[in-house]
């Protein structure tokens, strides 16, 4: 399989007025070509920085080091006219918030039109005829009419849908949608949801689907990537990781959240506790805390990512066999 | 069926807005009639303006109806001065969302849980209050040695816990949880549904739990209220409800709902109902919901379709349900 992005050893920091924030660690993936990776934790364990990173967006107090390269480019501190020929090109994001991801001050058929104008170098005339058939295919009903309105005259389900037209302009070769259902009603979600699906089967770009809902990583990703306080704690395809997980810590995020056919009598079981604050990371495993499987080694000894057989990967000292 | 606790009468509750030149009136809640009962949790679900906040906070008359009544004790809520109702809301009380902003950061935890008592029941000693506040606190799972901390020094599902021992603390009958979990992290969620769980078994409090979130609906709740552009679609039992939902639009909730199908991964990914809410400001004649309804007849244009039993007690507000396929 051809690798299309290569994350090696990436650490995000943020600086802070009293100390450095670890907000990713020691993290090393790969994305193919063609696949939807799908990148799930809380808030806090790093999931969106680590691609906000990739792309060179840190906010001014983050640092990143170790090495994100795109078909072996370099994209950690590459100057910022490469990074400008990628993103919205090749590398292209969808955030959460559409709100405020789209220029409020500008109408959305010009923020799609420019997008092609500036790396296509397409005419004016050409790009509007090209936005209004991308407008088409993210189903914004009366395109033509909708080609002058501003952000705020679009309901969220609409303005998302832009993002996604926005994203898919120029063909990226990798889509990166974070939380892109997370501020939408149910419908509208399964609407969108279903414009990410067509896009996995009808076209090459590899997804990358950040997002905190498991069901929604289960219908859409072929492999899953676990986070944890910064940290990847485990790998799998999306099968292994619902069927027969191996972190203590995928296991109580699967068992903790009702699914439409849990039994409603029984209670939830729960992760106790809570994740662990970014400031103070213990020594040893961050999940320790809340882990019911934790020995006296996991509270001295982070574990490594431990590989697996078919391809798998989990942070547990349960998984050191050696 | 136990007696009613709480009866809710054509309850309607109206915004005024101004959009642009033109004022306009949002009828957020129209009509809505229903009863709670002892002991049981009522879900509202529903999307994005389809009222079931103005629901909860017109119950406590945190908001003035417009028309209708809410019957409490044999006492109609609506025609309460503020003052007449403050007895009332001794036993009428609500979670918020945001377990963060709905906390005073300016107060100790302490004082935020124990305010209630102070001011419905002035004639306790400050010990007394103390040790209410206290046990309150360790029955939600927090400690009682952080009565002295501020609320920013607590993590979001924390924060979420002292607001549910401060709505607790009075040992109210009904409370009403507006979205409790939905701010939450998932490994957290599961956490504060089982205390709400457990809060009820062991004090009997009737809730009203009102969430987009049909898992968590599914989980937490004894019968099922759904609400579409201010209107009743339909109401019933849960277990009934989520088996064979009966209005096209609780089909629509409940099969958009993401599922873990690995045989057919994307199944509930087709027939997604198409189009968007419309306009609270301007909604549909006849059925609000025909505008996204694959099953939409010249009728439900003209008439309005009212709720109407099944042999189970659950009422539907639907011209067709009987022929729906």
């Amino acid at each position: 399989m051809r690798t299309v992005v290569n994350c090696k050893n990436l650490n995000v920091r943020f600086r802070t007025d009293d100390s450095l924030l670890p907000a990713v660690s020691d993290l090393s993936f790969s994305l193919n070509a063609g696949e939807c990776l799908g990148v799930v934790g809380e808030s806090g364990s790093g999931k969106s920085q680590t691609f906000l990173a990739m792309l060179g967006l840190l906010a001014d107090n983050g640092a990143a080091t170790g090495s994100v390269t795109f078909h072996h480019q370099e994209l950690l501190h590459a100057p910022r006219k490469t990074l400008d020929t990628l993103r919205g090109n090749k590398l292209a994001m969808v955030f959460q918030d559409s709100l405020s991801a789209l220029t409020p001050t500008m109408r959305i058929g010009d923020q799609l039109a420019e997008v092609l104008v500036r790396h296509k170098g397409l005419s004016k005339a050409q790009a509007r005829s090209k936005v209004l058939a991308m407008l088409e295919i993210v189903s914004i009903p009366d395109a033509d009419h909708r080609y002058n309105s501003y952000p705020f005259e679009m309901s969220g389900g609409m303005r998302q849908r832009v993002m996604i037209a926005l994203a898919m302009l120029c063909s990226p070769e990798v889509l990166i949608a974070d939380e892109p259902t997370t501020a939408l009603d149910v419908t509208v979600q399964a609407q969108v949801l279903r414009l990410l699906d067509g896009l996995k089967r009808h076209t090459d770009t590899s997804i990358v689907l950040i997002t905190h809902d498991l069901a929604v990583v289960a219908g859409l990703c072929d492999r899953i990537m676990i986070m944890y306080a910064g940290r990847a704690v485990e790998f799998g395809s999306v099968r292994q990781i619902f069927e027969n997980p191996k972190h203590p810590y995928t296991m109580g995020l699967l068992r903790s959240v009702p699914g439409m056919a849990s039994d409603p009598d029984i209670d939830l079981p729960a992760i106790p506790g809570q994740p662990p604050n970014l400031e103070d990371l213990p020594d040893g495993c961050s999940f320790a805390a809340r882990c019911a499987y934790a020995m006296e080694r996991c509270t001295v000894e982070r574990p490594e990512l431990y590989r697996m057989n078919n391809n798998r990967q989990s942070a547990c000292h349960l998984e050191d066999i050696s | 069926m136990s007696k009613a606790l709480l009866k809710v009468e054509n309850l309607s509750v109206h915004y005024k807005v101004s959009g642009g030149h033109r004022k306009q009136v949002l009828k957020a809640v129209t009509d809505a009639t229903f009863e709670l009962h002892p002991g049981e949790t009522l879900g509202v679900v529903g999307e994005t303006g389809c009222g079931k906040s103005s629901l909860g906070k017109a119950i406590l008359q945190l908001i003035p109806a417009a028309n209708g009544r809410i019957i409490w004790q044999g006492q109609d809520l609506c025609t309460l001065s503020p003052a007449q109702m403050k007895p009332y809301r001794k036993d009428l009380q609500l979670v918020f969302q945001d377990p963060i902003s709905s906390l005073n950061p300016r107060m100790t935890v302490g004082e935020i849980i124990g305010e209630p008592l102070r001011v419905h029941s002035p004639q306790l000693s400050s010990t007394q209050r103390s040790a209410a506040m206290a046990e309150m606190m360790e029955r939600v799972g927090l400690l009682p040695e952080m009565a002295r901390r501020y609320p920013n020094e607590f993590s979001g599902g924390q924060c979420q816990r002292i607001s549910i021992a401060r709505a607790m603390i009075l040992n109210p009958s009904v409370i009403i949880c507006d979205e409790p979990v939905s701010a939450l992290d998932v490994s957290i969620q599961a956490q504060i549904c089982n205390l709400l769980r457990a809060l009820q078994r062991e004090t009997g409090v009737s809730m009203v739990f009102i969430s987009h979130d049909l898992s968590i609906i599914r989980y937490m709740c004894h019968r099922v209220l759904v609400m579409y552009l201010g209107r009743m679609m339909e109401i019933g039992a849960g277990k009934t409800f989520f088996s064979q939902p009966r209005h096209p639009y609780s089909r629509a909730l409940i099969k958009a709902v993401p599922t873990v199908d690995f045989d057919n991964p994307s199944a509930y990914l087709d027939n997604v109902i198409e189009g968007e809410i419309p306009s609270p400001l301007n909604p549909p004649s006849g059925c609000v919901f025909r505008t996204r309804c694959a099953h939409a007849t010249p009728q439900c244009v003209q008439t309005r379709p009212e709720l109407e039993p099944a042999d189970d007690g659950t009422l539907i507000a639907c011209h067709r349900w009987r022929t729906l396929p």
